[in-house]
């Protein structure tokens, strides 16, 4: 037993035994006097009485010993004994250990990893008071175009009829970039608009100053803005007075109130600057504001409202605002209410359980795995078990005894495998491709020793209980009775179902691991689903970088427009380089500029709804890119200067949506448009190209159009460059372009179009990765666990192979009795899995891209595969039975 | 002491002794001893090396209950007495030695 076994066993039996001793002590004084007493009636001396008594007592020592016995340290001891004689027995079977424990390690160390991911990210109550009264807002079936977000309008009437809340807030649906200046050099922010009670309504105090009034929310009320911990120690020195603080946004003065706690995150993480007005959002022209601001909602339920109550309350105000308007709107349809938390992980909370389970299931197989192992180690032990029972050791016992080996393994495995998930989860939280909603809040803390703890201790019953039970099954007598090796042949004895306990263990993983399998298999399938979709573009051979500009040096349309013809005219002189352009948003970049427009010819009464994509690009735009123009013609340079009468390109989807014939019928080759928000007359549509899957890879393509730059020139802008070699390796040359034009402008976001795609199915690729890690493993189990009860089995049957042989059974009969026996064993397996599997990708439909959860050919490859693997498992000990020389055995 | 060899207690028969002995009244472990040794007219004599640890397993099973009181000269004692299941158990253990002295009894007669 280690050093601080043994003394931690002293210590506790110390503690125990303080107060007990000190009874005992005084009962057997008393006993001593009055044994004195009665030698000094018979007339002793006192001295005499005294070292008759003590003679006559014995040994008090004794008596003490044998009475803590009886008492707890009777349990304390026997549970060290058991302890060292489990670690002195897994001491003479290194191999065994340690296969248990790294089985077992690998199980609980992904089981405590994942459970850490999953209880920072979905189970941990948002860092607010009383985080489950706060609920998210938004239309209920959000499409892709608005996914979700209602208006101003909607908002205030809410505000004036909605009974439920305390408070009601709403912010503007994505971040915006702003320039802050003043206070050293201008630098491009992320801004949130939020409502001005939206501290209020999460109960966060700002650590300095205050927060928004009622009066900043209105429309030309006072601009205000409050700043993140981080950017006021930053910009400010974390300087404690606010007096006189200002901020440049944009060229617009805000006056700083109040900074936020260090790692606020709300609407969005890493915001630097929360403004008020959410529906004045700088990508919208005021006329549109009520009417089509896309906002979110947030709000705190009153003391003693439950969701339920309030989300009957929405539905009356929901039908209302269906009566009153019933044209369809922008962002019509009903609302929802749900927790605001559950809104934050919505994205992430199916991947994440799955995985969970994922990794649960391989523990399970883990188990399965140790479990057989320890069944045939108590197979080889039951001479050793039937004897300690034979000398007086109780059922109980023996059974306590062998769980507490199994507790050794399984709190051994607990250890090692928090080890693995501290690295594990590293790995995790590190990959941003995973793209974790509250990652900063996964910690492995309290609650996750807790879990691993648990998990360890359930693992070890769990494993160990079946085989401890089966050891003590056989009567005494009969293990005695048989003779070594013949004895411990209770393997292969038959339950009433004419399976053995073995047989289901092995069919169980074979099960679970198919199970896994095959939703790695699906996911994989869905993932070359998605890399088969044509993005619309040829990514291969292209750079971007982001080129944020101030605005405060460009703060005109003229200044930035310039800027941009002039880079790209100076890159495409770059040796090397085939073609450079600038466009406002690269495909699958987040923060698409959603617009009104007008067909000439088609006009409808209220042009908020269309909400369709705007892009300004330089003119070489589509052939750097190399989408293929189907109609028309590219935009010129002609086309992109200053007073140039203004054409626009279409996508197919614009085509086909405003033109339902396309692209038959009219041709929308040479119709005008008109866009609100560009300071210019009709555009005409000069040509027509393919679509892009602007949004992503899994997403549909949608109606958008192409505008010169020069017409809306972006101040956050993507240079895309075309180039002969590695495109990586043009970099420095590239940004040498960008210091002439500008000395002093900054690029950001510096990837090849492929990383770009790529990072837009990253959490895909990601969960699919991880889902094949433990479904690979799952897989390597059930194979361990298939040899290990055929080598087992073969190993036992010894004897009986030999009988065969020598009765006239051929090699190869025994080959194929063997290879039977593992193929039977997979084959249920594979059975009731392809039922689990059936039952279980069910619930994956929804991270799946043109897969269907129940595809029968992934099905079918994955239970062939387990055939193949289940003989290839069984042929080494189907190979060893086969060969087995009948003397040798007989003897 | 030639005696103690046949004044030794059966095995397992101490227990049934001692649960008699309380019946009329709590008692001290000293008492006890001396009571058994008296009514059995210095036949059994109880060991202290084996009445300490039975009192103590007798009152982990729960037939016996301790509470420290004062002896007649103002000592200091641990007073034992009978539970309710302590008087099932003497029961029954009344019943079981009856039936093995009975056994016993007969094959010395047959015998």
């Amino acid at each position: 037993m280690p050093g601080w076994m043994t003394r931690g066993r002293l210590r506790i039996r110390a503690l125990v035994r303080r107060h007990h001793d000190q009874e005992l002590q005084d009962e057997l004084q008393l006993h001593m006097k009055l044994l004195e007493d009665e030698y000094r009636a018979q007339g002793m001396t006192e001295a005499e009485a005294q070292a008759a008594a003590r003679r006559q007592f014995g040994n008090a020592t004794q008596i003490k010993e044998q009475s803590h016995d009886l008492f707890a340290f009777g349990f304390l001891d026997d549970l060290f004994r058991d302890l060292r004689f489990a670690a002195r027995s897994l001491r003479k079977s290194p191999a065994f250990a340690a296969a248990a424990v790294l089985t077992l390690a690998i199980g609980i160390g992904g089981n405590t990893a994942m459970f850490s991911v999953i209880h920072g990210v979905l189970l941990r109550p948002l860092d607010y008071p009383d985080p489950d009264r706060l609920v998210f807002l938004a239309r209920e079936n959000p499409d892709e175009v608005t996914s979700g977000r209602f208006s101003l309008e909607r908002l205030d009437e809410m505000r004036t009829a909605a009974r439920s809340y305390t408070g009601l807030g709403a912010f503007l649906a994505h971040p915006e970039d702003v320039t802050f200046s003043g206070n050293g050099d201008p630098e491009v922010l992320t801004a949130a608009r939020v409502s001005a009670n939206f501290a209020d309504i999460l109960g966060v105090r700002p650590v300095l100053g205050r927060s928004f009034l009622a009066e900043e929310d209105t429309s030309g009320g006072p601009a205000v803005a409050m700043i993140s911990a981080e950017l006021w120690k930053r910009r400010f020195g974390a300087d404690p007075s606010l007096a006189g603080k200002t901020a440049i946004l944009n060229s617009t003065s805000y006056a700083i109130i109040g900074v936020l706690p260090a790692g606020f995150q709300f609407p969005f993480p890493a915001v630097d600057v929360w403004v008020t007005r959410p529906a004045e959002s700088s990508n919208l022209e005021p006329t549109f504001r009520r009417c089509c601001s896309p906002l979110f909602g947030f709000a705190r339920l009153k003391p003693g409202v439950t969701l339920q109550q309030a989300r009957s309350e929405l539905n009356v105000l929901n039908e209302r605002y269906a009566t009153a308007y019933p044209n369809k709107r922008v962002y019509a349809g009903p609302l929802r209410l749900t927790q605001l938390k559950d809104q934050l992980t919505e994205n992430v909370s199916t991947m994440l359980w799955m995985l969970l389970g994922a990794v649960g299931f391989v523990l399970l197989i883990a188990c399965a795995n140790v479990a057989s192992l320890l069944m045939a180690r108590a197979t080889s032990r039951s001479r050793e078990l039937a004897m300690r029972t034979a000398l007086g050791a109780s059922r109980g016992r023996v059974i306590r005894q062998l769980l507490t080996e199994s507790m050794v393994l399984a709190v051994a495995g607990g250890m090692l495998g928090l080890l693995l998930a501290r690295f594990l989860f590293g790995v995790i939280t590190s990959m941003t491709a995973f793209d974790l909603p509250r990652a900063e809040e996964i910690h492995i803390d309290g609650v996750v020793l807790g879990f691993t703890v648990a998990l360890s201790i359930a693992t070890g019953a769990m494993f160990g209980i079946v085989p401890a039970l089966r050891a003590v099954r056989p009567s005494v007598v009969d293990m005695l009775r048989q003779s070594g090796a013949a004895g411990a042949g209770t393997f292969g004895k038959r339950g009433k179902l004419g399976v053995s306990t073995w047989g289901m263990l092995v069919v169980a993983q074979v099960a679970l691991s198919m199970v896994l399998l095959v939703g790695a298999a699906l996911m994989m399938k869905s993932l070359a689903q998605v890399a088969s979709v044509d993005p619309g573009l040829q990514a291969a051979g292209l750079l971007t970088m982001r080129i944020p500009l101030p605005a405060t040096r460009y703060d005109t349309f003229e200044k930035r427009a310039a800027f941009f013809d002039e880079l790209v005219r100076r890159i495409e002189t770059v040796p090397g380089v085939r073609g450079a352009t600038v466009v406002r948003k690269l495909p699958t970049t987040l923060g698409r500029l959603g617009t009104n427009l007008q067909i000439q010819g088609q006009e409808i009464a209220e042009p908020g709804h269309l909400g369709i994509a705007l892009q300004s690009i330089t003119p070489g735009y589509f052939r750097v890119l190399g989408i293929p123009l189907k109609r028309g013609r590219e935009l010129t340079a002609r086309d992109n200067t200053s007073g140039a009468p203004p054409a626009v390109i279409i996508n197919e989807s614009f085509a086909r949506r405003f033109w339902s014939a396309y692209p038959g019928g009219e041709d929308p080759v040479g119709k005008r448009i008109k866009v609100p928000i560009l300071d210019v007359g009709p555009l005409e549509i000069v040509g027509v190209v393919g679509d892009v899957h602007e949004r992503g890879l899994t997403r549909n393509t949608e109606p958008q159009f192409y505008i010169p730059q020069w017409l809306y020139p972006p101040n956050n802008a993507y240079l895309a460059v075309r180039t002969e070699q590695e495109p990586l390796r043009s970099v420095s040359a590239i940004r040498a372009e960008v210091r002439a034009v500008d000395r002093a402008q900054a690029v950001a976001d510096i990837r090849t179009m492929d990383m770009i795609l790529a990072a837009s199915v990253g959490q895909q690729h990601l969960a699919t990765w991880l889902l094949g890690l433990f479904a690979g493993t799952a897989l390597l189990l059930a194979m361990v666990g298939i040899y290990g009860v055929l080598a087992y089995s073969v190993a036992q049957r010894t004897q009986e192979i030999g009988i065969r042989r020598a009765l006239g059974a051929q090699a190869s009969d025994i080959l194929t009795n063997v290879m039977g026996h593992g193929l039977a064993l997979a084959l249920a397996g594979v059975a009731l899995g392809i039922g689990g599997a059936f039952a279980l990708t069910r619930i994956v439909t929804g991270l799946l891209f043109r897969t269907s959860p129940t595809d029968p050919a992934t099905f079918a490859g994955i239970a062939l595969l387990f055939i193949m693997v289940a003989l290839a498992a069984s042929y080494v000990p189907a190979r060893r039975a086969a060969t087995v020389d009948p003397m040798r055995a007989l003897r | 002491m030639g005696h103690r060899k046949s004044g030794e207690l059966l095995q397992g028969t101490l227990p049934l002794l001692i649960l008699r002995v309380l019946v009329p009244e709590p008692n001290h472990g000293f008492a006890i001893a001396r009571r058994i040794q008296q009514i059995s007219k210095d036949v059994l004599r109880v060991e202290e090396g084996s009445l300490y640890p039975a009192l103590h397993k007798m009152e982990l099973e729960g037939w016996i209950a301790s509470e420290w009181g004062l002896t007649e000269n103002h000592r200091k004692a641990k007073y034992y007495k009978l539970t309710r299941t302590g008087r099932k158990q003497l029961k029954h253990e009344t019943g079981r030695w009856d039936a093995i002295a009975g056994a016993i009894a007969a094959i010395l007669q047959e015998a």
